[in-house]
């Protein structure tokens, strides 16, 4: 059984009633004053942001990045240490941080090489002199020597960066991303580059399209996809290969390998978290976010790398850095959790159709929502929905063709088999890419008067709102085996309005609060396994010719 | 000179590799079709004509000029603007809708 009631929970300190999630507390006096102030926050660059950005809603329970109980597991196994129960190990002096990163490393060498291949580079020495150094350094904050993972298309001085291809194959920056920078000021460790899909799409493979990271639910299967393209972070985490990891989305490679690894995979509103020093694939839709266990360690990542950063402008003039943390922290009222805010949760038609392990898995999954006291909904989907959202109307594939055009010059063969991610938007026109720029503000317009308006956040099951930029979030929720009785995770994906992190967060960690599929692990490879040694696959035309037929769908994974 | 309504796939293809060729790109590097290749020129001409078709039904979408401009960023375009009390789609609307 893998929820309860929980009726043993303490209660919580009453959350500030006068407080509102910002996807409706947002007025324009306070959004205007946050502009004014907007250039104060340059001075701030690349430093640590506040984990709490309480000012004039200050909420009286905040919430804390600690855990209130380290599971036995945890004690014994360093590496299963969510960041929350690290940091509070780690805080009082019961774990050490090379203690901590030793065991990562030590795993990675054992592990990785052969079965999970979640690792582009292992940083085994920096890691661990940097964990050295953070055990004789005074407590830095919720990051204190939690080892995290980049996917290999953030920038890392003096580390090779190559986004698994041909083109980057050589490539060292000579700064750090923001993302890094600021993670490192909260006390990170960066044990590695995770794998990826190459050039930010599809399945991790090598850049020939042979077949590299395995799904850590399926070890020694590697025709069990982690998903793309942040596969290598989505396994690494899952893996107990790193407490959390980031990856970069653009149309699903979040999510994607959040669900397939069965992780609380955060891809938050576009320019809530900068992509300055992220390998760009496009201009308009890139965004980075964690790949973690609970709903507390996406907060706890995202506050830290989040909020206003100079050095990326779609960060600036928005809505301020809230308590994720905070939003994060289940409520619990006469031993029960409660609800954080009253929220209505959107249920898309035909989402719990069929009899599948799936469709029961998530009638059972909005069933402990309700139970928690969410009011859940089904609504209708916006006007033109699919086809606003569809292949015709995605034109990003033209700002790929923008930035990598001197490659496409140089010798397409270094594209690989990302080639067909590219080529298209060559012979497409600048009025296609003109209509579709303005059909996003339609999209969006309808998602907030015609979707939005019936619920505050929405069981999705794709990653349709990549487009226009909206939240999205995966968690697991149950398990179902395959055709080979391997049993792999059911994810969920909720997603919101702009700016509507607390919320989703809030809602998923209510729910984390009362079940324990986050706290399953998959079990290490199996040695003596015959599967274990089945030939690498390739990837040919007819897989990237599939992939770009679910592009076309509005279901891309890159 | 009459333009064709409803191109042959190698009316397309012809068109495709003129603009490639006009662009200095060369696809001809690649195997023209080989299906355990990663990519082949077949495939290249697939997606591209899937594209170019895809792109009269996007072209023929009629969408208000007064009132849908560009769109960069459209989540944090809605922060820049909408969520202001003169948006289109107010905050207070919403609210109001949700019974805020």
């Amino acid at each position: 059984m893998s929820t309860d009631d929980r009726t043993d929970h303490p209660d919580t300190p009453e959350p500030n009633p006068d407080y509102q999630p910002q996807d409706v507390g947002i007025d324009r006096r306070s959004f205007l004053v946050r502009l004014g102030a907007a250039g104060a926050a340059g001075a701030a660059v690349a430093a640590l942001p506040p984990i709490a950005g309480r000012t004039a809603h200050a909420a009286p329970n905040s919430g804390t990045p600690f855990a209130d109980v380290v599971r036995p597991e945890a004690r014994t196994d360093p590496t299963e240490c969510t960041i929350s129960e690290a940091a509070t190990l780690i805080k009082s002096g019961k774990l050490k941080p090379s203690t901590l990163i030793g065991a990562y490393l030590e795993r990675i060498a054992k592990w990785d090489p052969q079965y999970y291949q979640a690792y582009n580079t292992v940083l085994y020495d920096e890691a661990s002199q940097r964990a050295l150094k953070l055990d004789r350094t005074k407590y830095i904050g919720p990051l204190h020597g939690v080892g995290i993972g980049l996917k290999d298309n953030f920038y890392t001085e003096g580390i090779l960066t190559t986004a698994n291809s041909y083109i980057f194959a050589d490539f060292v920056p000579d700064y750090d991303c923001t993302a890094l920078t600021r993670l490192e000021n909260a006390g990170a460790v960066l044990l590695g580059k995770c794998q990826m899909g190459p050039l930010a799409g599809g399945r991790p493979t090598t850049p020939d399209g042979t077949v590299t990271t395995r799904n850590p639910w399926a070890p020694n299967d590697p025709s069990v996809t982690p998903s793309g393209s942040s596969g290598g972070s989505g396994a690494a985490t899952a893996g107990r290969l790193a407490t959390c990891t980031l990856g970069t989305q653009t149309g699903g490679s979040i999510t994607g390998p959040g669900g397939s690894n069965g992780l609380t995979a955060l891809k938050p509103t576009h320019g809530r978290l900068s992509v300055y020093g992220i390998i760009p694939l496009t201009i308009t839709r890139d965004h980075i976010g964690p790949l973690a266990r609970t709903a507390m360690d996406a907060a706890i990542v995202a506050q830290v790398v989040g909020g206003p950063d100079l050095n990326d402008p779609r960060t600036i003039g928005l809505p301020p850095m809230p308590d994720l943390v905070e939003a994060a922290t289940p409520v619990v009222k006469k031993g029960r959790v409660v609800p954080r805010w009253p929220t209505r949760v959107g249920v898309i038609p035909g989402y719990t159709t069929g009899t599948n392990a799936t469709a029961l898995a998530r009638v059972a999954m909005l069933n402990t929502l309700a139970n928690i006291g969410f009011e859940v909904v089904d609504i209708t989907l916006p006007d033109e929905f699919s086809l606003l959202t569809g292949g015709a109307f995605n034109v990003s594939s033209s700002e790929r063709a923008e930035i990598d055009f001197k490659y496409l010059k140089q010798d397409v063969r270094l594209f690989g088999g990302r080639l067909t991610g590219w080529l298209p938007s060559i012979v497409q026109g600048g009025p296609e890419v003109a209509k579709g720029l303005r059909a996003r503000l339609l999209l969006i317009d309808r998602c907030m008067s015609q979707m939005f308006n019936q619920c505050d956040v929405v069981m999705q099951t794709g990653s349709t709102f990549d487009g226009i930029g909206l939240p999205l979030c995966t968690y697991l929720i149950g398990f179902a085996p395959n055709a080979a009785g391997i049993s792999l995770p059911i994810t969920s994906v909720l997603g919101g309005p702009p700016f509507s992190e607390e919320r989703m967060l809030s809602v998923i960690a209510a729910y984390q609060a009362v079940t324990t599929w986050h706290n399953r692990r998959p079990a290490d490879p199996l040695v003596s396994s015959a599967k274990s040694r089945i030939a690498p696959t390739r990837i040919t035309c007819r897989d990237v010719d599939r992939e770009c037929r679910a592009a076309m769908e509005g279901s891309e994974i890159v | 000179m009459a333009v064709p309504t409803n191109p042959t796939d190698a009316e397309l293809n012809a068109y495709i590799l003129f603009r490639f060729g006009m662009l200095g790109i060369d696809i001809s590097v690649l195997p023209f079709q080989d299906s355990t290749a990663q990519v082949d020129q077949v495939s290249v001409l697939s997606s591209c004509r899937s594209t170019l078709r895809q792109s009269l039904q996007l072209l023929d979408y009629e969408l208000d000029v007064q009132t849908h401009i560009a769109t960069y960023y459209a989540s944090p375009q809605w922060a820049w603007t909408q969520m202001g009390e003169e948006g289109r789609i107010s905050l207070a609307k919403r609210k109001q809708a949700l019974g805020y």
